[in-house]
Formats: structure tokens, C-alpha cells, sequence
């Protein structure tokens, strides 16, 4: 069986020529939630684009059994839903229920397909009955979930996160954690806070410089003192309920 | 955000919220054009014609005082145009008016007309803003007619002009947090301008995240929407009613008022 993602001596270089990522492997099994940790810089929100293919680099990159290439991204989009950091950046349309609906038309799907995808999607996030509302009227918490629900909409085998949690207090914090314990589809997680990838993950991997340092059991990696203080890391202290 | 919105009523629920913004845009374009081509004697029609926005935005429950702010806001760019009348044409013309009658110069008549005119027009504008959410203004737009490529840049600056005036805001505050005195005109001038090369990197910054979020959910160039716009009885009535009330005064009353 193909594995999700996967990804084999991928390097990459910013045009400047820094070094974003050097010689990455990675592979994710199907359902997996696996957290991509770091410190700020550590190339995480990078490898989150190679995924959706927009950095192309040297080495190979599969998403569920296809190359990333030109030809297949149209494939790869509709099966990996990438959600980007600022939830304003990827709120774009004049309505809730126009954003959550524009995958789905790209997708070609019926109007009665996409409506009841829009209204699935947004009831799976805990804004039922919301489409009306414009995005700016949405408070930080909301704005985050609807982000979610406009990458739900497509069905996604897999959905990747960049720093979910960010400028979200305890509450929507906890929300969220509730919502991405609820999904099913592969979920790969990129973020610096150590308790919300302890109350999500079932595999962390450790990027640092542009490398992946080390992978392995959530638990093991983030409770390995040494090792997250050298990465500029803490080691979780409190868990989500 | 803190910062009014323009459209804040559109959210509410009367019969006129519920027309099809098709028909609220073109009687408000037909009422607009038909005020503008009065002539500048017809101050008393221009009266007649401020009723027709005025019922409707009563019945639609806009707040009058919203109304006039949003009047306010706008006004000072005409009345640099309207003040500036009087200074041209010092023609003397006569008003009467029943069984009264002064004398003014034609610059104030034209000064008088402008400013009428701009009442009325913006009563209908603010009526069809108030009374229409932004979405299905722009699906309107798109369904009359209008370039694909101007709705979507109506749309995207419909939703960002709040988040670029939020940041804007959060710059002048940042600014005034750290400015301790005085620094003088030139000093100030380079601080607005990094400011302002500041804001025009984020929103490229932004302008790029959004193009890879779309691109994230298959967009290809074409702008896909769904179609959710009817013509029903009740807009056939209302667009009816209009019609009625700005062609009757224009043909019928505008004679004897004049």
C-alpha cells in the first residue's frame, strides 16, 4: 500500500541560496497525525509547501502513490488540503459559505454536492448554519475553524496545518485540539508549541536548519529534555483534556 | 477590528433585505441617473425624489443617524465642488417659492443643486448598501454584465481594505507608542513613508499567501460561483413600484413643479 506522504532526499534552496531544506526523508502512513516541530525558521512551514507543491526542489516527493509534478498537482490539491498560518490569507471570499465552497467548485462538483459539503464541513468544525457571515466578523477562534472547513469541503486525504494554534487563547485552543482529534484524515501539524502537538500527534519530527533531526514516538520525542532544549524546544507540561 | 463597516445593516432580515440585489442595483442606477440629469432649477422635484430612498430605508430599519454619519463621511469632497459655485457665476437669478421669492446668484443655485442632488443620490447608494450583503451585491454585478476580473477585484477588496486599515491601525499605534516627541517634518515624513513601504510589503506578502490558498483548492484561473439569485413576485412589485414613483414625478410632476 502507498504511504501518504513521502518524500526522499529533498533539498531546497531559496534563491538567495540559503538552505531551506537539506537531504529530507520523510514518510507518513495513511491516518497518521504526525507534528512537525521546530524552532521559528527551522524550514517546517517550507516542508508543508513541498507537500502541496508549491516549492519544488531536488529529490522526490509522493502524495498517496503521485509524484508531485506539474501534471499531477491538480490530483495532488484535491487530495491534500493545505491550510496556510494566517487563517485571513486563506479566508479570502466575501462570504463563509463562498469560502468553504470554493474547492468544490474548482472540483467541478454539482451545486447540490458542494451545498452539502458546505454545510458538513462547516457543522464538523462547530459553525453550523454560519455560511452568511462574512469572514472579517469572525472572531480569531472561528476564523481558524473556518480555515479548517475550507479544506474539509474537498474531502481531503490529507490536510496539512501551519502553526494551527497561533494567537489562539486556552480555550479555542482546546476547541481545536477536540476538532483535529475528530478527523480522520492524515494530519501533518506544523508548530512550535510542544503541548499542543503532546495533545495531537502519534509521531513527532524534530526539523531543525533545513533537516530532519529526529523522528519518532510523540511521547519519547518531546519528553527527551536534552535533545528539545538543544533545538531551542521546552518539553510539554500541561495536557489538553 | 474595531472600525465601523459600511454594510453593517445588510445583515438584517425586512422585505427589502430580501430583494434580489439585481433589481436593487439597477432602480438605484435609473433613480441616480435620473436625479443627476435634473436640471438645477428643480430643487423642489429633487424634494419629491428624496421621499422614495427615505420610505425605504425607514421600512428596511436603517438607523437615520447611521444614514447622515455615512453622509457626513463623504460630503467634505463635495462640498469643495458645490462652495466653489458661488465664486464663478455671480449671475442674479430670482427663486420663488409659493407666495415667497428672494433673489440669489445662479453659483448658489448651482451650489444648492449639487448639494440636493448628492442627498438624494446618497439615500438610494446607502439604501442598496445597507440593505444588500456585499456577496450578493458582487454576484449582481457579475449577473448584469459586469467583467468577471472587476467583481473578483471588488471582492477582494471588499475583504481586505479591513484587514490593510486593521494594519494600518496597528502600525499608527505601534508608531505612537514609540514616539515621545516632536520630530519634526522631515523626520515625520521618512517615518509615514517606511510606514507606508511597510504596509505595501505585507499586503504583497498577503497578495502572494492568498494566491498559494487558492491554488491550494484547485483554482485555475477561472472564477467558479454559485448561482443563488431569483427574480420573484415581490422584486417584480418593488422594481414596478419604482419605476412608477421615479418616472411619474419626472414626467408628470417635474412640469408643475418647475
Amino acid at each position: 500500500m502507498t504511504k501518504a506522504i513521502e518524500i526522499e532526499n529533498f533539498s531546497y534552496a531559496y534563491p538567495d541560496g540559503t538552505i531551506a531544506l537539506s537531504d529530507v526523508n520523510l514518510g507518513v502512513e495513511h491516518g497518521e497525525k504526525i507534528a512537525l516541530i521546530g524552532p521559528n525558521g527551522a524550514g517546517k512551514s517550507t516542508l508543508l509547501l513541498v507537500m502541496a507543491g508549491f516549492v519544488r526542489g531536488t529529490g522526490k516527493v509522493k502524495i498517496d502513490g503521485l509524484e508531485v509534478n506539474r501534471a499531477n498537482l491538480r490530483s495532488i490539491r484535491a487530495c491534500l488540503g493545505a491550510c496556510l498560518e494566517n487563517p485571513e490569507d486563506q479566508l479570502f471570499m466575501p462570504t463563509l459559505f463562498d469560502d468553504v465552497a470554493f474547492g468544490p467548485l474548482n472540483m467541478g462538483l454539482s451545486h447540490e454536492e458542494i451545498s452539502k459539503r458546505v454545510a458538513d464541513a462547516l457543522q464538523t468544525v462547530g459553525l453550523p448554519g454560519m455560511g452568511d457571515k462574512a469572514p472579517h466578523h469572525l472572531s480569531a477562534g472561528q476564523k481558524r475553524a473556518a480555515a479548517i472547513a475550507t479544506v474539509l469541503s474537498m474531502d481531503p486525504k490529507i490536510i496539512t496545518l501551519d502553526e494551527p494554534d497561533g494567537s489562539l487563547d486556552p480555550r479555542n485552543r482546546n476547541n481545536l485540539v477536540r476538532l483535529l482529534k475528530r478527523l480522520s484524515q492524515t494530519l501533518v501539524i506544523a508548530t512550535c508549541n510542544m503541548n499542543f502537538a503532546a495533545a495531537l500527534a502519534d509521531r513527532a519530527v524534530l526539523v531543525n536548519k533545513g533537516r530532519v533531526v529526529a523522528e519518532g514516538d510523540a511521547g519519547k520525542i518531546m519528553r527527551d529534555l536534552q535533545l528539545m532544549v538543544e533545538h531551542g524546544l521546552e518539553v510539554p507540561g500541561i495536557h489538553f483534556s | 477590528m474595531h472600525h465601523a463597516h459600511i454594510d453593517k445593516f445588510a445583515y438584517q432580515d425586512s422585505p427589502v433585505h430580501r430583494l434580489d440585489s439585481r433589481v436593487k442595483l439597477v432602480v438605484v442606477l435609473v433613480f441616480t441617473a435620473v436625479v443627476v440629469s435634473l436640471p438645477r432649477t428643480s430643487l423642489s422635484i429633487l424634494a419629491c425624489y428624496a421621499v422614495g430612498p427615505f420610505a425605504i430605508l425607514v421600512w428596511a430599519g436603517i438607523p437615520l443617524r447611521f444614514t447622515f454619519k455615512q453622509i457626513l463621511l463623504v460630503s467634505p469632497f463635495v462640498l469643495v465642488l458645490a462652495l466653489s459655485c458661488p465664486l464663478y457665476d455671480r449671475t442674479p437669478a430670482a427663486v420663488a417659492f409659493g407666495p415667497f421669492s428672494w433673489r440669489l446668484t445662479l453659483g448658489w443655485m448651482r451650489c444648492f443643486a449639487i448639494l440636493a442632488k448628492f442627498i438624494v443620490t446618497m439615500l438610494a447608494l446607502i439604501a442598496l448598501v445597507s440593505t444588500t450583503r456585499f456577496s450578493d451585491l458582487l454576484a449582481g454585478l457579475q449577473k448584469l454584465g459586469l467583467p468577471r476580473v472587476l467583481v473578483i477585484q471588488l471582492g477582494f477588496l471588499y475583504r481586505y481594505i479591513f484587514v490593510l486599515i486593521d494594519r494600518a491601525q496597528h502600525i499608527l499605534r505601534a508608531r505612537a507608542g514609540r514616539k515621545l516627541r516632536n520630530l519634526g517634518l522631515k523626520a515625520e515624513l521618512k517615518i509615514a513613508g517606511a510606514m507606508l513601504g511597510s504596509l505595501f510589503i505585507r499586503s504583497i506578502d498577503t497578495a502572494e499567501h492568498i494566491d498559494t490558498a487558492m491554488q491550494a483548492r484547485g483554482f485555475d484561473g477561472k472564477w467558479r460561483t454559485l448561482a443563488k439569485l431569483r427574480i420573484r413576485t415581490a422584486d417584480c412589485v418593488f422594481a414596478s413600484a419604482a419605476a412608477a414613483f421615479i418616472f411619474t414625478l419626472y414626467f408628470f410632476l417635474k412640469p408643475l413643479l418647475q
